[in-house]
């Protein structure tokens, strides 16, 4: 079974396609049989004594024991723990609406920030953007963000966006940019210098020094979707050049 | 569709018979001597004749006859969204708009008041109007309704709802950025007729509608069909908008004489 | 399903980039979007991109009785459908208040503006008539719908042809293609919308809104003119107070985009003409392996695959083998028709390779297009009749060119083979 899927790992599978626990595991005559535990991320569904592919995409492994598609989804589903970046709707006594490109808008409780009380409210408009992570996201209840981290501390979320621009990119581009040594952002840190907020949601917001160069951040991100690494450094460096 | 039909079918047996003439179409419209079908001038307009707070009940409404066109309009409001909430707007109030025509008020018997795309579409263009020239940002999360009603119609439908609109919006107190005048103009023999009859409407002449703020000439709804050559437009626009501030002239006039009336009452 | 809420940054954002004369993808002030007129394979089916936004229009004839008022004169009917497919925000069904405006906008166009000669549709007077129907799709949204609609329709009508009948007696005949040649419609004039949309109470105006655009925007002014510079029709919407030289000013610039789109109708109905009678495939079924169809959707999600199994790699190979078809007839030449003041569309830097499509190298000589495709489907690719039109010159143009594929399956399959290939084109 491990193996199966390691050999899988990296290669492109399609719903349907199946892991059967085979029987050779079980089988062992020298000491105890240690029970194989893997853990199934996000497009893999275990099915009796089958694991099922739910979701194409490439096969990605974690050592020791993690699996789970990359696939390409463009609507965000929420998770519990991850930081996105929304739009607030509502403002109603005690909570705000806040969308955040899931299938239904989230609450956020106006007590959930850096330093609020019952006094002390903080000052968010209707339209404003926050950063914010979710609290409660599973499939039967509402799903709900907090500005706050376990400690009560903003850590770097709450309200922002001034004189940025949002937009969105594909939520396979998010995950490659928040990824460790990010090969996109470090192309990206060679141009000029930008603020940038990457909520897992697949919105991003940026700002630099002017609108400009915003905008042809903002443009080059777009179309880091479509661009192999050599493509795109060519293009970084070319607009380096321009640009200075 | 079926109204739609039938006021297209009226409009085509007139043009027919203009076709019979062939040429004469244009000089039937406007007589050498410079007369137009019911014995106007070029640039005059229909007699307007209007009356303020017609209705008891309703918040503003007022009664407008514009030759034989005649139209009743009501606005209730500001008051609370009613129907579907999801339309509130949390910045400024929503103007609601229903246009209808009474089943009489054509040739033919209308068979359905409202609803069909031509008054639909006239609903959206009164909308449009006065979200242009009514201060809605003072009244955010609440709604204005303005019904009007034709009860005759001989032409320049459009324009003589926004003028009776404009008055019952004014009865109903509501601040306006200034009044709205609409009018159609229509040209033919390189002369622009001001505020068409039906007759000239539906003799194919290309006509144009205007909204316009007097005072400040900004215009809030500009809608033109049929074709005009470029170099004509300037010189429609114009002549619509001197008709606009005609238009208006009379409505000031009896915005005020309503106003003495019910002052007097009032003060004595 | 409900439309993305708009943020007050992208709202400040969008209007002080207006005020600072830039758009969001680069263009200028006058500019149009990349417009691509492409034909189905029927008489009658036009496809209209502009930028993203994406329209199909069919044009189709039925033998009816006239109307009792018009006896001899054929019935045109205009229909625009706005389906869920095109954005989130359309519901499917209701009459909303944009599809009321739409259409009645394109009825006023093209209808009112008498563009076609309805008397000519006239078979026997007062028994039957045609009647020619246009349907519009919207297939995606990306703001201007109206004139990617007007020029999607009127565009089908000059691409369409009816069946020819014949009258003997009582009897009519309707004659089939292979009986004889079925007969275009006599179009009069060609009116075609521009649309202006005014920005903070009329003190910027842009032509061509996109999407983001149009939900900023303050109202909108829809120009219908045709090449002779009459206007057909004027519509105002959306409670902006305009003055009456701003009305004059757009009604200039839309002569002059109205004659730059004419000249592209008639360049692609030309090209479409030429293809047809060399006897090339073309239409719908063709643009599949073009990628035409999906290039859209292609073109933002990459389907990522790093590594793919040696198989493809064969398939790769193999297809390179067969030989190239001839070279097409037609080759559009890059940026024709061009739409726009004629100026670039710089983003203001001093290197004037910025924008959206940063793939390209501006100085010209080299042009980069990536498409996303199976490589399976690159043997059928060559060049029908597609006009493509750029508003300047450093923008990429999607022309899949056949010469160019066996050296772009190499580059592939050099890259372990992913989905996405670049293709160069020099210009």
């Amino acid at each position: 079974m491990f193996s199966s899927l390691k050999d899988k790992v990296g290669q492109v599978l399609l719903p349907g396609d199946e892991f059967s626990f085979q029987a050779d595991d079980t089988i062992s005559l020298s000491g105890p049989v240690k029970p194989e535990k893997m853990v199934c991320g996000p497009g893999l569904r275990r099915s009796g004594d089958r694991l099922l592919v739910c979701k194409s995409g490439v096969l990605r492994h974690k050592p020791p024991n993690m699996f789970w598609m990359d696939s390409q989804q463009r609507r965000y589903v929420p998770v519990k723990g991850e930081t996105v970046i929304g739009i607030v709707t509502v403002k109603s006594g005690d909570v705000f609406k806040v969308d955040f490109g899931g299938s239904e808008q989230a609450s956020l409780s106006y007590l959930a920030f850096e330093g609020a009380t019952k006094r002390n409210r903080p000052n968010v408009q209707v339209g404003d953007l926050v950063f914010a992570q979710f609290l409660v996201a599973n499939k039967d209840m509402e799903p709900e963000l907090v500005c706050v981290d376990s400690v009560g501390r903003a850590n770097g979320m709450g309200v922002f966006g001034s004189g940025g621009l949002l937009f969105t990119v594909s939520l396979g581009l998010v995950r490659r940019l928040l990824a460790p040594h990010s090969d996109v952002l470090q192309d990206l840190q060679q141009l000029f210098p930008c603020e940038l907020v990457v909520g897992m949601n697949g919105r991003l917001w940026v700002k630099s020094s002017s609108l400009q160069r915003t905008l042809v951040i903002a443009n080059l991100l777009q179309s880091c979707d479509t661009m192999t690494a050599p493509q795109r450094q060519t293009l970084f460096r070319r607009v380096a050049q321009g640009a200075l | 569709m079926g109204n739609v039909v039938q006021s297209e079918a009226r409009g085509a047996v007139r043009f027919s018979s203009v076709e019979v003439c062939g040429n004469m179409a244009g000089l039937e419209l406007l007589s050498d001597q410079g007369y137009r079908l019911d014995g106007r001038k070029a640039t005059e307009l229909r007699k307007v004749q209007a009356r303020m707070g017609v209705f008891a009940q309703a918040d503003g409404s007022a009664y407008l006859e514009q030759g034989n066109t005649k139209a009743l309009a009501v606005v209730y409001g500001p008051h609370e969204m009613r129907g579907s909430r999801s339309r509130t707007r949390h910045d400024q109030a929503v103007i609601n708009c229903q246009y209808s025509m009474a089943t009489f008020s054509t040739a033919e018997r209308k068979r359905r008041p409202h609803g069909d795309r031509k008054s639909t579409e006239m609903s959206l263009h009164l909308k449009q109007t006065f979200e242009a020239a009514v201060m809605t940002q003072l009244y955010p999360r609440s709604q204005i309704d303005i019904y009007v009603k034709i009860l005759q119609s001989d032409g320049g439908n459009y324009s003589v709802c926004v003028n009776a609109a404009t008055l019952a919006v004014i009865d109903a107190g509501i601040p306006m950025r200034d009044y709205v005048c609409a009018c159609t103009v229509g040209f033919v023999d390189e002369t622009p007729l001001a505020d068409l009859c039906y007759a000239e409407e539906s003799g194919g002449v290309s006509s144009l509608a205007l909204a316009l703020l007097p005072r400040g000439g900004q215009i809030a709804l500009l809608q033109m069909d049929a074709r005009l050559h470029q170099d004509h437009l300037e010189t429609l626009i114009e002549a619509a908008m001197t008709a606009c501030k005609g238009v208006s002239k009379v409505l000031d006039e009896v915005v005020r004489q309503h106003l003495q009336e019910s002052s007097v009452l009032s003060g004595e | 399903m409900k439309d993305t809420p708009l943020s007050n940054c992208e709202r400040d954002f969008l209007l002080k980039a207006i005020e600072e004369k830039k758009r969001l993808d680069g263009r200028q002030t006058y500019d149009y979007r990349k417009m691509k007129i492409t034909f189905g394979t029927d008489f009658g089916c036009c496809f209209v991109d502009l930028g993203k936004t994406r329209v199909m229009a069919q044009v189709s004839s039925e033998l009816v009785t006239p109307k009792e008022s018009r006896p001899n004169e054929g019935i045109m009917f205009f229909n625009i459908e706005l389906s869920p497919m095109a954005s989130p925000a359309f519901e499917q069904g209701r009459q909303s208040e944009l599809s009321v405006k739409l259409n009645r906008q394109l009825e006023r166009c093209l209808r009112n503006s008498k563009c076609i000669d309805t008397e000519s549709l006239c078979v026997v007077s007062g028994e039957k008539v045609w009647q020619i129907r246009v349907d519009v799709h919207m297939l995606n949204h990306d703001g201007n719908l109206m004139d990617a609609a007007s020029i999607a329709a009127i565009t089908a009508l000059c691409h369409f042809r009816r069946p020819d009948v014949g009258i003997q007696g009582d009897e009519v005949t309707v004659f089939s293609p292979e009986e004889r040649d079925p007969i275009p419609l006599s179009i009069y004039h060609m009116p075609i919308s521009v649309s202006f949309a005014f920005f903070q109470q009329g003190t910027y105006l842009l032509v061509d809104p996109c999407e983001r655009e149009e939900r900023v925007m303050d109202g909108l002014l829809m120009i219908a003119m045709n090449k002779h510079r009459e206007i057909c029709s004027i519509q105002s919407s959306g409670g902006i107070m305009l003055l009456k030289e701003q009305v004059m000013r757009c009604s200039k610039i839309a002569s002059i985009k109205v004659s730059e789109i004419t000249e592209l109708i008639s360049k692609a109905l030309e090209n479409d003409k030429k293809a047809r009678k060399a006897g090339e495939r073309c239409g719908f079924a063709e643009s599949m392996p073009q990628e035409r169809i999906t290039a859209l959707k292609m073109d933002e999600t990459p389907v990522e695959m790093t590594d793919v199994t040696e198989k493809a790699n064969d398939i790769v190979h193999n297809a390179d083998a067969p030989p190239q078809m001839v070279p097409s007839p037609v080759v559009p030449i890059p940026g024709v028709g061009q739409v726009g003041q004629g100026v670039q569309s710089t983003w203001g830097l001093e290197e004037d390779d910025e924008g959206e499509e940063e793939e390209n190298d501006n100085s010209g000589e080299e042009q980069d297009e990536k498409v996303t495709r199976m490589e399976e489907e690159k043997l059928e690719s060559r060049e029908g009749d597609v006009v493509e039109i750029s508003d300047s010159e450093e923008e990429e143009v999607v022309i899949l060119n056949p010469e160019k594929v066996s050296k772009n399956t190499g580059y592939t399959s050099h890259h372990k083979g992913a989905a996405a290939t670049q293709k160069r084109k020099r210009k």
